[in-house]
């Protein structure tokens, strides 16, 4: 449970109190997350557990559960911890022991402390390392390329050392990881220069697409900005290699290749001058649960995708330094909320409650901060 | 309207100093050629380069045409407008300035600096001698040639109109003979109009998809062309405000325009590198003049409407036969518009030029040596050439030779720090100095190793930025203290009592353009090195010199050394017992033999001196910066000896004694923790 979290919070964490009572004067019999879903409506073979907050830990509860509800992603934990029989430990086995132990409960519902994983975190990073609430993006951006790299180096280990001349070797890329496989798309930069015309596109990875908000927009508007083209003018000419000097050009950032998840982040902390320090942007952004990109290159792979909202990771308050991450998922059709241990079945109608506000009023909300969307066509 | 001050100088910004290395005379175009004008009368044909220089041709002595060059803009001349009957010529430039010459005698008479940006087009009206320049600032400025002609020191302010409404980089700009219309293009797409005379906004046309880049106005300003990198040309009617055909000939961006005065036929190119001549009047007709090697950036008429000369991003200007069949277009068109599309696959009219301006080769790739002093080049044909910057020359053409291979050939392993940036904007070695005294004084060298003195001479440490704004500014006359200046010394054979310009080693080419610019941005003052000492040149120079420039050049004073901090710990092979770890400071020249002599003599305690090293903070002797330009190394004996009983390593590597502490650090150490040198001695 996060400190400085304003009255909603208080008040959230008097109703976690009553439910906690709630649940232990019940007992192990059934619980209220299994009466609320129907006991033979529960999903077979699934779990939903909360994680115990350890101190301003939910930045990465909140991750935690989105991704494990990403399934993509979850599968393919779950494969590596049933490869990977003890082997040193490093962050992925502790969430990969941290998703098994979950997916293995004999019990429904409940809760779990992912105590080993938040152990190893505050060991590989520093910034992590105490009880501050930290940017559920920067975890989530740490965690993907965190896990990603140890693929990495275990596959380099397994190979003979002589084996040079094959993947990895300077020039042609790395074979893909599994990592790279779900979250990884490609994104292209096509520069023209306004003297001699010549378009020169240069390609890039990304993980997320991290998008700028406006007040009362979709998250369609946020992508098609990402796409506008922006003109190097004035002091900020582009350097041409054909006229070789530092002409104006035209510049726009379009998709390529779409990526299995897509993660989209909504930078909702910007920073103003003003104040000397970030503040929140609650502009209300729709995003809708079917979703399909239109800022395509010409050359994209397979610009057609269409995606399915699976998980939302949400903050909630005034500002990036103070308040509380939750999440959303969806789960076999139906939505649930996990607040650290507390796991709440919810109407797909109150997603709207956390597009964010009409007026800039109010000082705290509840927002969503960062999407995952599923391609339909890898469930 | 606003009164500006031709010489005016806005709000200071950091001032940086640059040079062009460059043969006394370029007779060639070094790049492509962004304008043309024919003066009909001299038969002279006016060329603006992006080499920076504008020349003079004449087209009646094709095999000798060079008459000469006007040199004084700073980057590429953009557009070019011929008036006065021919006998003023007004430049407008990527250095954001607007120039005014005489156009017989080949002299800039003024410069106008009101633009904040690249200035791209002009315009003129003949019957009114009005000039118009428009650029990526998005301002519209008129001019009154008469005025601007007679400008003189002493009168120099200009009233000038602006028009204003732009939302966006200009691209091209067109006026009418009469001046009663003028309109503008832009990267907004519409065309802006307006009456030059009351500055009143007329009308906007929309329709082009993309920037427009060439404009041309009927006589009486009601119809316009307008050309795009959409790929269009345009016709529209001013009077009616509506578009009223649209050409599609070119299969790419079109760049230049050329109408006949009845607007019977337009000629265009661009892009696609085509010259195509349509009849507006009739139907589609078209034909392809020629195909350049290039795209299309300009197209000057001979009179006699027989030639068309056409400028392209190459650097030759080529003469074109346009034939009685070539006006009735039809000939070549009929069946292949017939087909569609036929346009593509229709041959050119003409497969050579009859008249070539050849032109020369543009720099285009640059590797700056280890020393930080030699720059390899390779040109638009293939030639490599080396260049000494500090003395301002080329020093050998080395013809067609592997490029990568002579780079790796002649990278010594050196470290020198960055002193300067090579720019190759103008197709010519244009070398812009260290911002500021941090960045420009970074090197320092021994005189002796760089061939700068004698092997036998003591061995002194220059300063490569030092001795090179020396030699830029050897002519600058600046007495030592404005009031110690004696008038009677003036006649004593020396010429005027002044400091002794120069350095001591080298004098750079006198025909050597000196550039002042505000940082990544507007040329406040060009000279050649040898007009510095000019009176007029020297009342400029003492406004535009930055201090720091002024310190050394004329107050004598060297910059700082650079020091390099360094750990000194005996090596675990050693057998000496570690003592603490001890920071040292030392000039970044060292050499390591200076820092195996402090070893020798005060750490293992060998020399004259006991006591071994003091806690941090100490200081290896030897060029140390007590010393002013004579700073001689001493007690040379001990080093060799010194060199014999201790050797230095670094990450394990043995150390040649006369490697520099910055080339190990650089090459060796290969961190940005602070160097860790070790000491063994020699048994």
């Amino acid at each position: 449970m996060c400190v400085n979290n304003g009255r909603n919070m208080l008040l959230r964490m008097s109703l976690r109190l009553v439910f906690n009572l709630h649940i232990q004067f019940q007992g192990a019999n059934i619980s209220q997350l299994e009466r609320d879903i129907g006991s033979d409506q529960f999903p077979p073979n699934e779990h939903y557990f909360g994680l115990v907050n350890f101190g301003n830990t939910c930045y990465s509860n909140s991750v935690l559960q989105a991704l494990y509800f990403c399934r993509p992603f979850r599968e393919k934990v779950l494969e590596y911890k049933a490869r990977n029989k003890r082997t040193k430990e490093t962050l992925l086995t502790c969430l990969a022991d941290l998703f098994y132990s979950i997916a293995t409960q004999k019990k429904k519902v409940g809760s779990i402390a992912p105590k080993k994983f938040i152990a190893r975190l505050r060991k590989e990073k520093e910034e992590f390392d105490n009880y501050m609430q930290q940017d559920a993006h920067e975890f989530l951006n740490f965690l993907i390329n965190h896990i990603n790299e140890i693929i990495l180096a275990e596959r380099n280990q397994s190979r003979p050392a002589g084996g040079k001349g094959g993947a990895g070797d300077a020039g042609s890329p790395p074979e893909p990881t599994w990592v790279h496989e779900i979250f990884q798309g490609i994104l292209t930069s096509e520069t023209r220069c306004l003297n001699c015309e010549t378009v020169s596109s240069k390609d890039e990875d990304f993980f997320d697409l991290q998008v700028d908000v406006d007040q009362n927009t979709s998250i369609t508007h946020c992508l098609k900005c990402f796409s506008n083209t922006e003109t190097l003018c004035s002091d900020n000419k582009f350097k041409c290699d054909h006229c070789s000097s530092y002409q104006e050009a035209q510049k726009r950032m379009r998709v390529k290749k779409l990526p299995m998840i897509l993660a989209l982040h909504l930078k909702r902390f910007k920073y103003v001058e003003q104040y000397n320090r970030h503040i929140k942007v609650s502009h209300r952004v729709v995003f809708p649960l079917e979703l399909r990109l239109f800022n395509t290159s010409d050359d994209a792979v397979n610009p057609d995708r269409l995606y399915d909202l699976v998980a939302v990771v949400i903050h909630c308050g005034s500002g990036p330094n103070r308040g509380h991450y939750i999440s959303i998922v969806k789960s076999h059709g139906f939505w649930l909320l996990f607040d650290d241990d507390m796991v709440d079945k919810i109407d797909a109608a109150t997603i709207e409650d956390f597009y964010g506000l009409t007026s800039d009023i109010q000082k705290s909300s509840e927002t969503g901060y960062i999407l995952f969307y599923q391609s339909r066509d890898c469930s | 309207m606003a009164a500006h001050k031709t010489g005016g100088q806005s709000a200071r910004k950091k001032v940086q100093v640059s040079m062009v290395i460059r043969d006394e005379v370029e007779r060639k175009h070094r790049a492509g050629v962004n304008s043309l004008q024919y003066d009909p009368v001299s038969h002279r044909l006016y060329s603006a380069g992006r080499d920076s220089i504008i020349r003079i041709w004449n087209c009646k002595n094709i095999k000798e045409p060079y008459i000469q060059s006007m040199e004084h803009h700073t980057d590429w001349v953009n557009d070019i407008v011929s008036c006065c009957g021919g006998k003023n010529l007004i430049s407008a430039s990527s250095d954001t300035t607007v120039k005014v010459w005489n156009a017989h005698k080949g002299f800039c008479m003024s410069t106008l600096r009101t633009h904040k940006d690249y200035v791209k087009a002009l315009a003129y009206a003949k019957d009114r001698e009005q000039v118009a320049s428009a650029g990526l600032d998005r301002a519209i400025f008129l001019w009154d040639v008469n005025t601007l002609t007679a400008l003189t020191a002493s009168n120099n302010t200009v009233t000038t109109s602006s028009l204003t409404g732009n939302k966006d980089s200009i691209y091209s700009l067109a006026m009418n003979p009469s001046g009663t219309v003028i309109v503008s293009g832009s990267t907004e797409k519409v065309l802006r109009v307006w009456d030059p005379r009351s500055c009143a906004k007329l009308m906007k046309l929309r329709g082009h998809a993309d920037n427009i880049k060439a404009l041309v106005l009927n006589k009486d300003g009601t119809q316009c062309l307008s050309a795009s990198s959409d790929g269009t040309i345009k016709l529209w009617s001013l009077g009616q405000q509506w578009c009223i055909q649209t050409f599609r000939v070119h299969t790419e961006g079109v760049w230049a325009l050329l109408a006949t005065d009845t607007f019977s036929h337009v000629i265009s190119g661009g892009r696609d590198r085509k010259v195509i001549m349509t009849e507006l009047r009739a139907t589609e007709k078209c034909t392809v003049i020629c195909e350049e090697n290039a795209p299309i950036l300009k197209m000057a008429m001979t009179p006699d409407q027989t030639s068309l000369w056409v400028a392209t991003s190459e650097s030759t200007i080529n003469n074109w036969t346009i034939t009685q069949k070539d006006w009735q277009c039809g000939d070549y068109c009929e069946d292949a518009m017939g087909n569609g599309g036929g346009l593509r696959t229709m041959g050119p009219r003409n497969s050579d030029p009859a008249q070539k301006i050849i032109g020369g080769a543009a720099v285009r790739h640059c590797h700056v040596l280890n020393d930080r002093r030699h720059v390899l080049t390779r040109d638009t044909e293939e030639n490599v050439a080396l260049y000494d910057v500090l003395k301002a020359v080329k020093v050998v053409d080395l013809g067609r030779v592997d490029f990568e291979q002579e780079v790796k050939k002649r990278n010594k392993t050196v470290y020198v720090p960055n002193w300067f940036n090579v720019d190759l904007k103008t197709g010519m070695l244009t070398i812009h100095l260290g911002q500021d005294e941090n960045d420009c004084f970074s090197a320092w060298v021994s005189a002796k190793e760089t061939n700068l003195a004698d092997n036998d001479a003591v061995d002194q440490k220059v300063n490569y930025g030092n001795l090179l704004l020396q030699a830029l500014l050897e002519h600058w006359w600046r007495p030592l203290h404005g009031d110690d200046e004696n008038e009677g010394n003036v006649n004593d054979g020396n010429g005027p009592t002044h400091t002794r310009g120069g350095n001591p080693y080298f004098s750079v080419p006198g025909h050597t353009p000196v550039i002042f610019s505000e940082v990544g941005g507007r040329t406040l003052y060009r000279l050649l090195v040898r007009d510095a000492a000019g009176e007029t040149e020297g009342v400029l120079l003492n406004e535009t010199v930055p201090p720091w420039v002024v310190d050394i050049v004329v107050d004598k004073n060297l910059p700082k050394f650079i020091k390099i901090p360094f750990y000194l710990l005996p090596h675990s092979t050693s057998g000496v017992k570690s003592l603490k770890k001890d920071r040292l400071i030392a000039n970044d020249f060292i050499q390591v033999r200076k820092v195996a002599e402090h070893v020798y003599d005060k750490v293992l305690g060998a020399g004259s001196d006991s006591g071994s090293v003091t806690g941090a903070g100490n200081t290896v002797s030897g060029g140390s910066p007590a010393g002013d330009r004579t700073n001689a190394d001493s007690n040379t004996d001990n080093t060799s000896l010194a060199e014999e009983k201790v050797e230095l390593l670094c990450n394990d590597q043995v150390l040649d004694p006369s490697m520099d502490l910055r080339t190990v650090r650089h090459f060796i150490w290969k961190s940005s923790a602070d160097l860790t040198l070790h000491y063994r001695p020699i048994k």
